[in-house]
């Protein structure tokens, strides 16, 4: 895991960015969102994907990806939940203020 | 804490562009990310002892495939790339150099090119081999046919290197280990390899010995041509050390009597036994030729040329059968020379007074034997006395002063009856001679000094 920190670090900090740029929106969007049950199965499929990475059942290549991809998508969720508290906390506060 | 789950329902717009983040990057960090794991594994195997390895990359699975020279050499191997950072799998392919049984090792040398081949224990030792055969063979080619294999003896290395010394000390050859049994064949390639080889041995490492050592040593050559026109003769080859070539070479002088001796002997050790005893006749049988060479190889002597007369050709064989030590052979290849065209009486003497000048009959002293060294001498005078078929010839004996003059009388009587004997028994006439003692009444020069006592102790030839 370290070594994929350092080695794409700069393809991470993207995720984390985007993830930021996501939960800042996130919060103030009108738009539908994801139903609960579309989401447990994503959630279900994120935890089948995570245990498929942890018991290094796909080889090779395919592996790789797979690692990069989660780690990316991670850091993404952690960006995106960082993202929508500070707004949150941004819009609190303003509101108060009022 | 609650808004999380509600606000997480909107971020799934971000995951498209993410997924072209993820594609972008996996498409670009594969290879390199490759590379540098197979850098990283490669240097991780830096201080481990392996043979053909081979390192794979696929995303972060390492293949590593390689011989290792032990079972820890093996699993240290696996271990130590496993431990390489970002490394996720190592499928390991790695297995052990296959055990030789017999461990068989060889340096065969031939007149082009020494092969080394058979087993080696590790790869170092494998360098260190060649490189010690292309140190002892300077320019000479040297072919690996070396494979690696597990299962040498202790201290294999060490042994192997003092047999690479060895190997250029051969002309042609073969040296083998086979576990710690050392076998050599092949020829030295000087006289003394074979001897200094088999000292080599006696440093082996403890636990190898010898099995068979059949170096063969080259032949122990000696050889002598006596040339006629250039009245020389030439010494060639080898003898086993300087009291031997002193003794040849005095020998040589004695019975090559108006011959220049060329001496290009060099001493060297392998001579077979009894060198000396089957030389110095044969020189002896030699200087009674007119022309011709001596060739001795090892335990064999071949003679040729041509003698002066008939009879002398059989006294010759007959003598060398007689002084050739016994297990020596001896080969003699001897045709008679043409007469000499007949010379008057007065050609007769002159012949035989500078024959004389130049060499006398020599006896034992105090007796009337003659000395062998002087067999030439008397084929030459023989063969002179056959030319003038009508002289009667008067042999006569004369004595220094020293001694009662009786004795002295007696012994020029029968050295001169001797000489006559030995005339007769070549073939000429008895009537011819007639032997004469003047004991020493007939100095040539003077009795006060040895030098001159040794020149009237002589036999003269006058033709009536």
């Amino acid at each position: 895991m370290a070594y994929l920190v350092t080695f794409h670090w700069g393809w991470l900090l993207a995720s984390g960015l985007l993830g930021l740029a996501m939960g800042w929106v996130a919060v103030v969007h009108r738009g539908r969102g994801v139903s609960k049950r579309t989401s447990r199965w994503l959630a279900a499929l994120a935890a089948a994907l995570v245990a498929a990475a942890l018991a290094r059942v796909i080889p090779g290549r395919p592996g790789y990806w797979l690692d990069l991809g989660l780690v990316m998508f991670a850091i993404y969720l952690f960006g995106c939940a960082a993202g929508s508290w500070l707004r949150d906390w941004v819009l609190a506060r303003n509101a108060k203020a009022a | 804490m609650h808004g999380i789950f509600r606000w997480s329902g909107k971020w799934w717009p971000g995951t498209v562009p993410l997924v072209v983040f993820w594609a972008i990057a996996a498409w670009t960090s594969t290879a390199p990310l490759e590379s540098d794991l197979a850098a990283r594994s490669t240097a991780a195997l830096k201080d481990t002892v392996l043979d053909k390895t081979r390192i794979e990359v696929a995303g972060r699975d390492v293949t590593l495939a390689a011989d290792a020279f032990s079972e820890d050499g093996r699993r240290s191997a696996v271990a130590s790339v496993e431990t390489v950072p970002g490394v996720r799998l190592v499928n390991d392919e790695t297995r052990l150099v296959p055990e030789a049984k017999p461990f068989v090792w060889s340096a065969e040398r031939d007149v082009a090119r020494v092969t080394l081949g058979g087993s080696s224990p590790l790869p170092a030792s494998k360098g260190k081999l060649l490189e010690a055969a292309r140190a002892a063979l300077g320019g000479v080619e040297v072919v690996d046919q070396m494979n690696l294999a597990r299962g040498a003896p202790p201290r294999f290395d060490n042994a192997a290197l003092l047999l690479l010394d060895q190997i250029g000390k051969l002309k042609d050859g073969k040296i083998t280990i086979s576990d710690t049994n050392i076998s050599l064949s092949g020829m030295a390639h000087d006289l003394g390899g074979r001897e200094a080889i088999a000292a080599a041995l006696k440093n082996l490492p403890e636990g190898f010995s010898v099995a068979a050592n059949e170096i063969k040593a080259p032949p122990y050559v000696f050889q002598a041509y006596k040339d006629p026109v250039a009245s020389t003769v030439t010494l060639t080859g080898y003898v086993p050390d300087n009291n031997v070539h002193a003794a040849i070479a005095a020998a040589a002088g004695r019975k090559f009597f108006s011959e220049k001796v060329v001496d290009n002997l060099k001493a060297s050790v392998g001579a077979p036994s009894g060198f000396a005893g089957a030389v110095v006749p044969a020189l002896g049988a030699l200087s009674r030729l007119s022309t011709g060479t001596l060739v001795v190889a090892d335990r064999e002597a071949k003679l040729s040329g041509d003698a002066l007369y008939d009879a002398a050709v059989a006294q010759i064989r007959a003598s060398l059968a007689k002084d050739f030590p016994p297990s020596w052979q001896v080969k003699a290849d001897i045709s008679v020379k043409p007469a000499a065209a007949p010379v008057d009486p007065t050609v007769c003497q002159q012949l035989f007074s500078d024959l004389l000048a130049k060499g006398k009959i020599r006896f034992e002293s105090g007796r009337a034997s003659i000395d062998p060294d002087s067999a030439g001498l008397l084929d030459r005078l023989i063969e002179i006395a056959m030319r003038c078929p009508t002289a009667d010839i008067e042999i006569a004996g004369h004595t220094d002063s020293d001694g009662e003059d009786a004795f002295n009388q007696a012994l020029s009587e029968k050295r001169a009856q001797a000489v006559a004997d030995y005339l007769v028994k070549a073939g000429l006439p008895a009537n011819r001679f007639t032997a004469t003692g003047y004991g020493s009444s007939q100095p040539v020069a003077s009795n006060d000094t040895d030098e001159g006592k040794a020149q009237n102790r002589r036999i003269d030839f006058l033709v009536r």
